[in-house]
């Protein structure tokens, strides 16, 4: 039984020794509770199970829970859907979603978020022209499954974060 | 043993193995298994030899195994039916996938098999110029001797490549329900070399 | 027009199972009560998430909130650990099946019990009806279905049940002997609705399943197929007269007049997943000491699973039958109809029996939820219409529908009926034979899933329409206005309409739209190696079931907080919001706690049913209507797009009697109108602006303040209503400070000042009439939808670069949540049409091995999402109630892209999901 420590929003886990072969998917879920991230197919196809990991370089990337064990997040800083709101204020993505309607039965929200959330942080680091963010809020996103929305809505809440501060995430 | 030559060159290699297999010389063999470059000597000829190895290799290289990340478009195959990988993942710039989502997103370091994901540390796509999904042995072969579709490989890096390289080595132990490639990666580097030193000559 | 299968309900189920509609036990769950009672008090502590959905910060924060989400641990008085079970289903259904080896699972993985039919047998477990069929399949017996469940395995730990999880996935521990080749059983349902109208628009109907009832043949082939043809022998009763109407009209489309054009096609469309994103799951817990059940559940139809849950329970063995269930019943991660009367309860249920005193919980995972989950009928159709070539009117259609309903009945009579009555859409036609007839296969059990079989037949019929439109030389709009049916014209089942109809709005909408005009300019302009072409379609679709209520209770506190429970279940589909939005209107306030598929909040009602409300009799419902307390239901499934128009009704019409009885007497107060001002009786005149009642020439009254001196006088804030439409509302009056006050109600209690809820005797009702069954459809809405699609020559793709549907759904209650519909119905139509496909038997979901990679639904990047136009038509009238709208957003999707590939290709595409290669075969 290896130990897994782990950072999760900002709270430090562990360590805590989990069965080989746990996915952390299950290890988020069935041993810390935390279900705000959730479990959708299995197969990293849906990735309504994906978390933000935040790397030591700065940068964040999406990776999805459910394919994985919990002994490979062993050391890592990651943050969950739980995570976003902070000093109880909403994050300008949360806000927009929200705004927007963006979901409906809402399953797939979790992962949609870490996605959006992870492409604005990149943004800001690098931004891009205007004329390339449609498509590239089209290629973040494409990896998410959401079977009510028809996506519409998501995209339109993701690109007018970023239109409401364009020096902010555009060149 | 003589045969037609009009045969060989309106068969494909793999056929022309078989063929010979049916003529009940030890040439090729199942398509699990791949024959050694022993089983080849009674052909005479060298090109010809040579063209067997290859043949004999193609059935390696023609596999879902390989053709899956040697796809024909930007977006790989997956599972022993080549079907298209979902999600929707394509090269990207270097071959890893897009900014969102990297092949190492999901193949970790290793297989996790309570998810049947497959797993390697440099999980990546192989080169657009080196896509063989849906090609013909002989169109391979001209390819993968070809430098500027080869990954600038010489030869005997090929033998390297397929004989040594880790991630090539994953698609003989592929874990899960997937089905290896046919042979062993030892058995493929042997006819690798056996094509590279007989004049790595092509099907035709 | 959806059988019931309820012999006789009141709050205590026919089993004698106390069904816990009140959480009165030691037992409470409240952390699980606070979880679903949205926006919930997390709402002031994150300030910017007061506007949206109800549920909108809830999701957004990734709270509890789904049934998958709950463990022993998040229940309040349960024990703190959870064990958990697996389900083990059949892959093969044509041998016999022997029994299970389970020696591949080590010391680790090892289950604690497992189930199997005979346990089952021996606990004295019984089958509900509708879902008849072994819940386990007995060693011995060939399974009925491919996925039929085989049996439970409950595992103390989390770690042995996820071990055998992936061992016996590799290891497939069931064992099979014999071939017997696939369990015969019969048909599920075989109907023919046939209608012949007066000779002129004026005459009477000469015949209509409205008048003669509907019929079904009495006389089937030995293979079960049933034979159609009017026997000369006098089986099959009443059937043989519309029989012989039936075959008079396919003589006349036989004949194939010269001044007639006859079109005869087959179709066929495949079965599908509804793919919600959260898989089944579910947690329960016996607790042996009180003898309760308590379970968290998240389905559609809470009533039905708590009901079937007592049926199933209510005659087992000491020890298996509980003396009470209490079901908590969650936000659902999609449903689309895959969980309305699904069997998943039933096995959440017997782990928990079985492994007494701990909480234990089954969940799908997404290879299991393929395998096991409701699909949608495939059907096949045989389609055949004739046309007048002077006028392009129809003159008759005839149609027979197979449909595969899979291993259990479930919906497939009620999919069959519904298909067959909706196969002539939006068009007015003399002369309709329809037979309809449901099979049972081997394959996995089909029932609900939006479109409910009118998605099936609209796309076979707007295909037709469309090409009788260019044999006929005529636009393909142009076609179709002239066969409208209009307001006061008769459906094919004898009825008119009773509701707007907006079709001549939809078709001039699409006509002028600049896809539809542009559409010759974009063939031409296609690029190189580009195809592009552009189809239209419109369909109607019914909403309600012929028997629907809803149960809402709202009340206001001193400070003008609103709080309202509804019956509704929540997922996705906004009613909570809805609710909310329909009583904010009524009341000065959005709802300051809403809280969704409570079927636990109505005691006071003491409502009682009896019989099936779909086929009792008109004396049967005069004499039950004597009790003041009975229903012809009591709490409906959320589907059948009936949230807007019932799933808001009880609430809202509580509110309003809030509105007549409590605020709007505290607003005379606070206005000084005195009791002979006539003024007083201006309350329809005044309305909420800002959190203020507003009458001309007063001055406005803050919401809080006048909820305060309705406290203070004793009137009215809080009212508990249920309501019940069949084709129209039932309605009752109640004395209410001194009117006989009528409503579209069927039973009310009310609060006064901080008082308790009373019951008052309704002291008149009409339920609409019970001849009303044998409606086809009555409540309709319609939606129209443009395609334009790209198609690559080379590889055959076909890409939707454009689209613009345009609807009308009455009363918009969130505008926002109705075209978030459209776009994802749009999605699911795409899906249908280009992508998604489960093969029937051994290769299909019921294998066990389908995943996401194999059934490939629409991504973002399959549809255009910046260039997806919806618009919603504005209601006729101001009091022009709401319509559903959720399934009707899908069905003209399909047909238009299938006229888009035509106007592309030249081809006419009869089967689906059109696929490149099947494009590329015919380029």
């Amino acid at each position: 039984m290896p130990p897994v420590s782990l950072t999760i929003n900002g709270r430090s886990h562990g360590p805590i020794e989990v069965r080989e072969g746990l996915s952390m998917n299950d290890f988020l879920r069935e041993v810390l509770g935390m279900t705000g991230t959730k479990f959708g197919c299995g197969a990293a196809q849906c990735l309504s199970c994906a978390v933000i990991v935040d790397h030591a370089d700065g940068t964040s990337s999406t990776t999805p829970t459910c394919i994985a064990p919990a002994t490979d997040f062993d050391t890592l800083v990651i943050r969950t859907v739980e995570g976003h709101a902070t000093n109880g204020e909403l994050t300008p993505l949360q806000k927009s979603f929200v705004a927007h309607f963006a979901f409906q039965c809402g399953y797939c929200t979790p992962g949609f978020l870490n996605e959006g959330q992870v492409l604005l942080e990149r943004l800001e680091r690098a931004p891009i022209p205007r004329a390339d963010l449609e498509r590239t809020i089209a290629e973040a996103l494409d990896g998410h499954l959401c079977r009510c929305s028809g996506y519409v809505k998501y995209h339109q809440a993701v690109r007018d974060v970023v239109l409401a501060d364009p020096k902010r995430f555009l060149t | 043993m003589l045969f037609d030559r009009r045969l060989a060159t309106i068969l494909p290699a793999t056929a022309l193995a078989g063929l010979l297999a049916a003529a009940g010389i030890a040439l090729s063999a199942p398509a699990e298994t791949l024959a050694p470059p022993d089983a080849f000597v009674a052909i005479a000829d060298p090109a010809q030899r040579s063209a067997a190895y290859f043949g004999e290799l193609s059935k390696v290289l023609t596999h879902p195994r390989c053709t899956n990340c040697h796809p024909a478009t930007d977006r790989p195959r997956q599972g022993n039916s080549a079907r298209l990988h979902q999600p929707p993942v394509t090269r990207g710039a270097d071959g890893f996938g897009t900014a969102s989502l990297r092949c190492g997103t999901c193949h970790h370091g290793a297989n996790y098999e309570p998810a049947g994901v497959p797993g390697h540390p440099e999980w990546h796509l192989a080169p657009a110029e080196m896509a063989w999904e849906g090609k013909s042995p002989a169109e391979i072969c001209i390819q993968i001797k070809d430098p500027s579709r080869n990954g600038g490989r010489s030869l005997a890096d090929l033998v390297a490549h397929i004989g040594d390289d880790t991630l090539v080595g994953w698609a003989w132990h592929p874990g899960g329900a997937r089905v290896p490639a046919p042979g062993s990666q030892q058995e493929a580097k042997a006819l690798v070399k056996a094509w590279v030193e007989s004049g790595a000559a092509c099907p035709q | 027009m959806r059988p019931s299968r309820r012999d006789f309900v009141t709050w205590v189920a026919a089993s004698g199972i106390m069904l816990a509609m009140s959480r009165i036990g030691p037992v409470r769950a409240a952390g699980f009560e606070a979880s679903q009672t949205l926006p919930g008090t997390a709402a002031s502590r994150l300030p910017g998430a007061t506007a949206g959905r109800i549920d909108a910060l809830a999701k957004v924060t990734g709270a509890k909130l789904y049934a998958s989400d709950f463990r022993a641990a998040d229940m309040e008085g349960w024990p703190e650990t959870t064990a958990h079970a697996l389900l083990l289903r059949a892959a093969d259904a044509t041998h016999v099946f022997t029994g299970l080896d389970l020696s591949a699972l080590d010391a680790g993985a090892r289950p604690a019990q497992v189930v199997t039919a005979q346990d089952l047998e021996r606990a004295g477990v019984r089958v509900p009806p509708f879902y008849a069929g072994d819940l386990l399949c007995p060693a011995g017996k060939t399974p009925l279905y491919l996925g039929q469940p085989l049996a439970l395995l409950l595992f103390e730990t989390f770690d042995a049940y996820d071990r055998a999880r992936a061992i016996l996935r590799e290891k497939n521990p069931a064992r099979f002997g014999a071939e017997t080749g696939p369990v015969a059983q019969p048909n599920y349902a075989a109907l023919r609705f046939t209608r012949v109208a007066g000779e002129t628009p004026d005459k009477p109907d000469v015949y209509s399943p409205l008048i003669e009832g509907w019929i079904s043949p009495g006389v089937f082939e030995p293979g079960g197929r049933p034979v159609w043809q009017p026997l000369p022998t006098s089986e099959g009763g009443q059937y043989k007269k519309g029989a012989l109407h039936g075959e008079a009209i396919r003589a006349f489309i036989a004949a194939s007049a010269p001044d007639m054009l006859v079109l005869d096609r087959q179709f066929r469309t495949q079965s599908v997943d509804p793919m919600f994103l959260e898989p089944e799951g579910g947690l329960a817990w016996y607790d042996p000491r009180a003898k309760a059940l308590r379970m968290v559940l998240g389905v559609q139809s809470p009533l039905e699973a708590s009901e079937e849950l007592a049926h199933l329970l209510g005659e087992a063995a000491a020890g298996f039958r509980p003396e009470r269930i209490e079901s908590h019943f969650a936000h659902v991660g999609g449903g689309f109809g895959g969980r309305d009367h699904t069997p998943f309860p039933f096995y959440v249920a017997l782990a928990a029996m079985f492994l007494p005193g701990r909480p234990i919980r089954l969940a799908h995972d997404r290879l299991q939820q393929f395998q096991g989950g409701i699909k949608r009928h495939a059907f096949d159709m045989h389609t055949q219409v004739a046309f007048d070539r002077a006028t392009g009117r129809m003159r008759a259609f005839a149609a027979d529908h197979v449909l595969d309903g899979g291993g259990l009945a479930n919906y497939s009579a009620s999919v069959a009926a519904v298909s067959a009555t909706s196969a002539i859409g939006i068009y007015d036609i003399p002369k309709v034979d329809v037979t309809t007839l449901a099979e049972h296969t081997r394959g996995v059990t089909a029932g609900s899933m939006r479109g409910y079989g009118v998605l099936q037949t609209t796309t076979a019929l707007e295909t037709l329409v469309d090409e009788a439109a260019q044999a006929l030389s005529l636009d393909p709009i142009t076609l179709r206005r002239r066969n409208l049916l209009k307001a006061g014209g008769l459906t094919m089942t004898g009825n008119p309409w009773t509701v707007s109809i907006r079709t001549p709005e939809i078709l001039d909408k699409l006509e002028g739209h600049a896809l539809w005009r542009g559409r010759a300019a974009a063939r031409k302009a296609a690029p190189a190696g580009t195809l592009v072409g552009t189809g239209v379609a419109v369909c109607a679709k019914d909403y309600g079931t012929g028997a629907d209520c809803s149960l809402g209770r709202v009340e206001v506190d001193p400070k003008g907080r609103i709080r309202i429970f509804c019956d509704a279940v929540e997922m996705g589909n906004g009613i909570g919001t809805a609710v909310a939005n329909r009583v904010a209107g009524l009341l000065g306030r959005r709802a300051d706690e809403v809280s969704v598929a409570r079927i636990d909040a109505f005691d006071e009602l003491g409502l009682v049913t009896s019989g099936d409300p779909y086929t009792l009799t008109q004396t049967e419902q005069d004499e039950a209507a004597r009790n003041p307390r009975w229903v012809p239901a009591i709490s409906s499934a959320t589907s059948a797009s009936i949230g807007a128009h019932v799933g808001t009704q009880a609430a809202a019409e509580a509110a309003r009697l809030i509105f007549r009885f409590g605020l709007w007497p505290a607003a005379l107060s606070l206005w000084g109108i005195a009791q002979d001002d006539p003024r007083r009786f201006l309350w329809q005149e005044a309305f909420w602006f800002d959190g203020a009642l507003i009458l001309s020439g007063l001055p406005p009254l803050k919401q809080e303040k006048v909820a305060a001196r309705a406290h203070e006088m004793g009137g009215l804030t809080g009212a508990m209503a249920h309501a019940f439409s069949r084709w129209a509302w039932a309605q009752a009056a109640f004395p209410l400070d001194g009117f006989e006050w009528v409503v579209d109600l069927d039973a009310l209690a009310v609060r006064r000042g901080g008082g308790a809820f009373k019951v008052l005797d309704r002291s008149f009702i009409a339920f609409p009439p019970a001849s009303y069954n044998r409606i086809g459809t009555s409540f309709t809405s319609s939606c129209g939808t443009l395609v334009k699609v790209e198609i690559q020559k080379a590889s055959g793709a076909v890409r939707v670069s454009q689209a613009y549907s345009v609807l009308e759904c009455g009363e918009v209650l969130t505008p926002e949540v109705v075209v978030g519909q459209a776009q994802g119905g749009f999605a699911m139509g795409l899906g249908y049409a280009l992508l998604e496909t489960l093969p029937p038997f051994e290769d299909g979901p019921g294998n066990g091995r389908w995943t996401l990679g194999d059934y490939v639904v629409a991504r973002g990047s399959d549809l255009p999402i910046h260039a997806l136009e919806v618009e919603v038509l504005p209601r006729v009238a101001p009091n022009e109630p709401p319509k559903g709208m959720a399934e009707v957003v899908m069905i003209p999707v399909v047909p238009a892209i299938l006229n888009a590939i035509h106007d592309a290709t030249g081809h006419r595409f009869r089967a689906l999901p059109v696929t490149p290669d099947d494009v590329r075969r015919v380029l």
